[in-house]
């Protein structure tokens, strides 16, 4: 998807090695479920994710193609890694389908062959969660339509990617039910904002609707230091949000990653975003 | 009741200084500015309640020792002299979004008060772009409610949020632009780790 949610340099070597390690655990997690095309697809939004969901990390050391000889450490198989794959496939088999829809017959090949690699994992994804798949082809239908409408609010889209995440957490229950949906909420929140940021001067160079552009005064595409200054204070809000749900729940192994994310992370990457320097470290990376 | 030394993450051991440093830093965490408009508010409450006990059963245990509890008291909660506002405040507080945004829809007066619970919907639903822009014009159309200013205030952000130890205070345009590119180079990037490439790193 987009790879915007990434911890910041602050993190302990301990922390590192379980951040890394649920990083494996989900492309393990993706290949076995899914085939290994899906490893393709393996980001850090979807590691914070599993982290997120997690209750418990054990390890194992694991080899695979880029690591054949000495392995890495890698989370074992659990709940939380599974979910995370398979809503990573159906999240983005329903952006390809979106893809498909914007484009022209020739726009839309890639998109095409993409959604041919996907197919199987998806039927495979869609089975195993029903519920995220029908909220996920609702709520981004729900977004199109913003879209075509050319909606000028930006909370408004933004509310229907976040709830599409927030939706992950029906699944637990009391207090970690209520927290957990606050949290995603605002990551799905800040996801949209951050990558409405980014997209920015490519949508409008394309004619394509964004948010920001509508709601934002720019200069052809780079926001002015007063829009950047308010839509930076936006996603501060939702950051802050995090914070103050995350403090109300516990979330075990993974709590320093999370924190250093929803402490600084998400502060540095928004940063990077807001100044255009973001997409350039990014370099050749596939636009999903 | 948990062990009041467990509820303030200390050990029985630690010294007056420490469980007060420890019981600050807590009702920093929870206080109730954190929370301001935020649908878990009940939440931190009842931790914010646990600590105070927490930090009032160690203080009477050793005795002697300065109270300083009570000084965050919790739950704010607003006046309205007109009763259809009032009606949409009791709608709010109950966490009955809609109504309350049928009720304000039904009115014709569109004031300061008007647009402060709109602002107020807005927040609890997390819409914080258009919450700001409500709570704004309230304070314009109304420059002398300080209840409308601080709910501005707190959207803004106030300085003294709570960090965890290790972290300072951060916010996104903060970073200046000489700050970012330098900055860019500590963000955590695993791919350089594993020395795999974007997508296939395991």
């Amino acid at each position: 998807m987009f790879g915007y949610v990434r911890p910041g340099g602050r993190l302990s070597d301990e922390d590192r090695k379980h951040f890394q390690s649920a990083y494996c655990g989900l492309c393990h997690t993706l290949g076995r479920r899914c085939g290994m095309a899906a490893r393709l697809i393996l980001n850090y939004d979807f590691t914070f994710l599993a982290m997120l969901l997690s209750e418990s990390s054990t390890c194992q050391t694991r080899r695979c193609p880029l690591h054949p000889l000495r392995g890495r450490a890698c989370a074992c198989q659990n709940e939380a890694l599974e979910r995370s794959a398979d809503y990573s496939v159906i999240l983005l088999w329903w952006q390809l389908q979106d893809g498909i829809a914007d484009h022209g017959f020739w726009g839309a090949i890639r998109y095409r062959l993409a959604a041919a690699l996907l197919r199987r994992a998806y039927r495979k994804a869609r089975f195993a969660r029903p519920g995220f798949d029908e909220s996920a082809r609702r709520e981004l239908a729900e977004l199109a339509r913003l879209e075509a409408e050319g909606c000028p609010s930006v909370d408004l889209p933004a509310d229907r990617f976040a709830r599409l995440l927030a939706g992950i957490a029906g699944e637990e229950e009391g207090t970690r039910r209520r927290v957990l949906e606050q949290m995603l909420y605002h990551l799905g929140r800040w996801i949209y904002l951050a990558d409405a940021a980014d997209d920015l001067k490519r949508d409008l160079r394309r004619g394509n609707y964004n948010p920001l552009a509508l709601r934002f005064a720019h200069e052809g595409g780079v926001l002015t230091p007063e829009s950047r200054q308010e839509l930076g204070k936006t996603m501060d809000g939702s950051v802050r949000a995090m914070a103050a749900a995350f403090e109300l729940a516990e979330f075990g192994a993974y709590r320093g990653v999370i924190e250093n994310v929803i402490y600084e992370g998400l502060y540095l990457v928004g940063a990077a975003v807001l100044n255009g320097t973001f997409r350039r470290r990014k370099g050749q990376a596939k636009e999903t | 009741m948990r062990d009041p030394y467990e509820v303030l993450g200390i050990s029985s051991s630690a010294t007056d200084e420490e469980v007060k440093k420890a019981y600050r830093n807590l009702a920093r965490k929870y206080h109730p500015d954190n929370y301001h408009d935020n649908p878990l508010a009940d939440l931190a409450q009842e931790r914010m309640k646990e600590i105070n006990e927490a930090y009032e059963a160690i203080q009477s245990r050793r005795k002697g020792g300065s109270y300083e509890t009570g000084g965050y008291s919790a739950a704010y909660s607003g006046y309205s002299g007109d009763a259809a506002f009032a009606r949409v405040r009791a709608a709010i507080a109950q966490g009955n979004l809609a109504l309350a945004e049928t009720l304000l829809n039904a009115q014709g007066d569109h004031g300061a008060e008007w647009h402060f619970l709109k602002g107020a919907i807005c927040h609890r639903r997390g819409w914080l772009d258009e919450a700001r822009r409500y709570y704004q014009t309230a304070v314009s159309l109304d420059p002398l409610n300080a209840e409308y200013r601080q709910a501005l205030d707190l959207m803004e952000g106030n300085q003294n949020a709570y960090q965890p130890d290790g972290y300072r205070a951060m916010s996104t345009v903060g970073c200046g632009n000489d700050l970012v590119s330098r900055v860019c180079g500590t963000l955590l990037c695993l791919n350089c780790l594993s020395g795999g490439g974007y997508f296939f790193c395991c």
